[in-house]
């Protein structure tokens, strides 16, 4: 197997984010939504869970079975509530971080060559098919991981910071927030990625893509949003496990997208 | 081993018909061929082929003595193109869009950087070098899509369309630039067009490709030679020439035909040497001949004759007259 190109890789990965921070239809929803999931909406609902002290969050957690919600019922009870919201409730939600930053990126990788018809001119370089798919996961994957971690710690330094009168300490992030982070996110971020480098296959616009994959993506968020409430509460196994097999599905998903991804195949699509 | 291009057969089907059938040519280093035929004729498909983006169901190819199916990550690394659209990164400066370029190939290094500057110049792009692509004039484009062609000084071009959208000044420029390529370089050039003129002016040969066939194929003084007799000529006599001058004219050995024009007279005669003959007779009915001038088929005459004849033979127009003057 030929060694890979990585000048060329890292041309088309820098070239690419580049162009993307320059597009205005990107970057704003790109940012857009993490800052609203890890930024205002911690710091309103933190701001409003500490205006409500003593409110009882065991009816909340009476659903929860066995031991799970234990963690949160031995707190203090002027603490529970704010914990729970925001170092529980809150955290299914940056899910949908890494999977909106990389299906958007992928989209505008891959279709939006199409639609800036600069595909045909990029096929008759001298970049490998298998370099230029590595290229378009990376710059759709890097800044899907940057944006998610740099949220993350946005949502870390707002949770504590509105969380501080109540809590006098750190409760964020916990064991499982880490696995969540190191490990989740980006097996989400790659799953993102692999539908929308099927998707745009098919289409001839970063828009058309964005529908076509949002057809697919959104009830994996729904998904991904209602098991990881669980995956929080459960034991860091569980979520490790849990974390593999988005990761099996992903890597499934893509392994037949760079299968696919010729340029016999992409010319054709022009 | 061939340095220029060979192909043997050269087919490749689509879902909705045939992309190329059957391409069967040969093109020697440093010759501009030109590939002609309206829109879908397979030119486009022709370049894929050729430079290994699309892969043949038969036949097969060789450039720069390599196999574009199977070598084509090495050839492309030899080759240069311009495609149909310049291909450019709108949200890139004409500057990045280069840089970007040389990466890929993996060009690093500040020799690229001054290379990248110096086709800036020589393309006319000097000016707005920083500025984005996007609002650059459809003849910019075009240049900042040479330029990037030549980047990696490339052994093979393939240009489609490269003065679609170009005024004539800057037509004019890049043709004169294609010729130098070809003829002081040394590059061997596969020109896609829809512009006979410029085709003419450049093509060593020429390749007429209608649905997918190649309908005719070589250097376009032979194919003249085959669709027509003789060769045209015209003889300045400062008038059109009178019935005993045509007469005279006619009656010289190896001239085919003889039609009065505004300056004297336009025939077909066997070869140029008939000329003197004509000229010699002329003067002995006391003409006066300012000139007698041969005027060898363009490839833009040879073109449209091929086209008529195959209408003709599919019964959508009358056969053209295989001696006579060429419109």
């Amino acid at each position: 197997m030929t060694r890979t190109d990585w000048t060329a890789v890292w041309g088309v990965v820098a070239k690419d984010l580049r162009a993307v921070v320059r597009s205005k239809s990107v970057v704003i929803p790109m940012l857009a939504v993490p800052v609203l999931l890890m930024v205002i909406l911690p710091g309103v609902i933190g701001l409003a869970a500490r205006a409500a002290p003593g409110v009882q969050v065991e009816r909340l957690l009476g659903d929860v079975p066995g031991d799970l919600a234990r963690p949160i019922l031995d707190l203090p009870v002027e603490e529970q509530l704010i914990v729970l919201v925001n170092g529980y409730l809150l955290a299914p939600l940056f899910l949908i971080v890494p999977l909106m930053v990389s299906a958007v990126l992928a989209a505008d990788a891959f279709a939006g060559e199409k639609e800036r018809k600069t595909l045909e001119s990029l096929l008759h370089s001298s970049i490998r098919d298998r370099d230029l798919f590595v290229a378009k996961f990376l710059s759709a994957f890097l800044p899907a991981l940057a944006v998610s971690w740099l949220g993350f710690l946005a949502f870390v330094i707002v949770a504590n910071g509105v969380a501080w009168p109540v809590m006098g300490r750190i409760f964020v992030p916990t064991r499982l927030w880490g696995v969540m982070i190191l490990w989740v996110a980006p097996a989400v971020a790659t799953l993102g990625l692999a539908v929308m480098v099927r998707v745009s296959a098919r289409t001839h616009t970063a828009q058309e893509a964005n529908q076509l994959g949002g057809a697919v993506i959104l009830p994996l968020i729904f998904l991904a949003v209602g098991q990881s409430t669980g995956l929080l509460l459960v034991s860091l196994p569980v979520a490790v496990a849990i974390g593999a097999v988005i990761w099996v599905l992903a890597l499934v998903l893509l392994r037949g997208g760079v299968k696919r991804f010729t340029r016999d195949a992409l010319v054709a699509q022009v | 081993m061939h340095d220029g291009i060979v192909t043997e057969g050269l087919t490749r089907l689509f879902p909705g018909g045939v992309g190329l059938a059957d391409l069967s040519l040969e093109v020697a280093s440093g010759e501009v061929l030109a590939l002609l035929g309206p829109n879908g004729a397979g030119k486009t498909t022709t370049v894929r082929l050729l430079n290994g983006v699309l892969r043949p169901d038969r036949g097969h190819a060789r450039v720069l003595g390599l196999d574009p199916a199977t070598a084509g990550d090495e050839l492309r690394r030899r080759t240069g193109v311009l495609t149909e659209h310049a291909g450019l990164d709108d949200r890139l400066t004409a500057r990045e869009n280069l840089h970007y370029a040389a990466r890929i190939r993996g060009l690093t290094g500040p020799a690229v950087q001054a290379r990248i500057g110096e086709l800036l110049e020589r393309f006319g792009m000097g000016e707005r070098a920083d500025q984005p692509v996007r609002g650059a004039s459809t003849g910019q484009r075009k240049r900042l899509g040479l330029a990037r062609s030549l980047l990696h000084d490339p052994e093979v071009l393939f240009l489609d369309e490269p003065t679609s959208g170009l005024d004539p000044t800057a037509t004019r420029d890049v043709v004169e630039l294609i010729g130098s390529l070809a003829t002081e370089h040394g590059r061997t050039i596969v020109l896609a067009t829809h512009f006979l003129g410029e085709a003419g002016r450049l093509a060593d040969r020429m390749a007429v490709l209608d649905r997918g066939e190649l309908v005719a194929y070589g250097r376009p003084g032979d194919l003249a030679a085959e669709l027509w007799d003789g060769l045209e000529a015209e003889v300045d006599l400062d008038g059109p020439a009178t019935a005993e001058q045509l007469d005279a004219i006619a009656a010289v050995a190896g001239v085919h035909t003889v039609e009065p024009s505004p300056a004297g007279a336009v025939l077909s005669v066997a070869g140029r040497e008939v000329l003197p003959h004509v000229v010699a007779r002329l003067v002995g009915t006391g003409a006066s001949v300012y000139a007698a001038v041969p005027r060898p088929p363009t490839l833009e005459d040879v073109y449209f004759e091929i086209e008529a004849r195959r209408a003709a033979s599919a019964g959508l127009a009358p056969a053209p007259d295989r001696t006579g003057a060429r419109a």
